[in-house]
């Protein structure tokens, strides 16, 4: 057992399921079904994060490979981002985004929990950096499900962040909003540079940034729901 | 009658170091999210690098 890929990956999902309690509790009291996404996501990003230290703490287990793989690579932007469309689409196209998002995560589901399995082929990601890697699967059109939904989660979740950045930014209003909606997009772009980062050979990169994304997504979501004094 | 003209409207501003910050900060965010667009589509495409 190491730091780098158990402990951290672990914290990782100690601080996304921190986080998810914090927006569901929220979300209890203010209703919303922006904060319901966002907080299932963050579980989806915790279960992601404890598969990785479980790996690296006991080694392979099927039923947990699955589950970080339908969690962790496939479904946690997706649903994080649909979040974000939720607060800033009409609702008519946001409730047909989510109709499409729930029967491509069943589809997904389906394909992870039928696909066939070689631990073997697992070696060190050389994609991501990550101890784990869909190279275990061995059944075609799973891993070819994932460019789209983090495609569809990137774009709406950070987008969506910079976006609302902007029009704060632009009308020159709620600044903690503004500060907030940068620190969210930044965050969610991090696991994105920590798999760029493996690649080039810098060992646990994706670790250190899906923690750190974690961190600042939780951050920039408390800045963004406490005003600050503009005038400091 | 006023001696002195109406003040003109000021426009509101952030704090000088978030009127710098914010916009850089979208902007390097938005050409983060193009490249990883054009990336993702080429990869989808071809199908390999970012499926792991």
């Amino acid at each position: 057992m190491n730091f780098m890929n158990t402990i951290l990956p672990f914290l990782s999902g100690l601080v996304s399921f921190g986080f998810a309690i914090v927006i569901l509790r929220r979300y209890w009291q203010r209703k919303g079904l922006h904060l319901l996404l966002w907080g299932i996501g963050m579980v989806f990003y915790g279960i992601g994060g404890f598969c990785e230290g479980y790996y690296g703490a006991f080694g392979w287990n099927p039923l947990v490979f699955r589950m970080w793989y339908l969690f962790g690579a496939i479904l946690v932007a997706a649903w994080l981002g649909q979040g974000t469309v939720y607060l800033l689409a009409k609702k008519t196209w946001a409730h047909g985004m989510m109709i499409i998002l729930i029967l491509g995560s069943i589809y997904g589901a389906f394909k992870v929990i039928g696909a066939e399995l070689d631990p073997t082929l697992m070696t060190t990601s050389l994609h991501t950096g990550s101890e784990m890697s869909g190279h275990a699967i061995v059944t075609p059109g799973v891993r070819s499900l994932t460019p789209f939904f983090n495609l569809f989660g990137t774009v709406a979740l950070v987008g969506g962040a910079a976006y609302s950045a902007w029009i704060f930014f632009k009308k020159r209003v709620l600044l903690h909003r503004s500060i907030g909606n940068i620190l969210i997009a930044v965050g969610a772009l991090l696991p994105a540079f920590g798999g760029t980062f493996s690649r080039m050979g810098f060992s646990g990169a994706l670790y250190i940034t899906e923690f750190l994304g974690a961190i600042l997504i939780f951050i920039g979501f408390v800045r963004a729901t406490t005003p600050i004094d503009e005038n400091e | 009658m006023s001696k002195n003209k109406s003040p003109k409207q000021s426009k509101r501003q952030y704090p000088p170091f978030w009127e710098k910050f914010i916009p850089a900060a979208v902007i390097i965010i938005t050409v983060i999210i193009i490249l990883l667009v054009f990336i993702t589509i080429r990869v989808a495409l071809g199908m390999e690098a970012f499926s792991i």
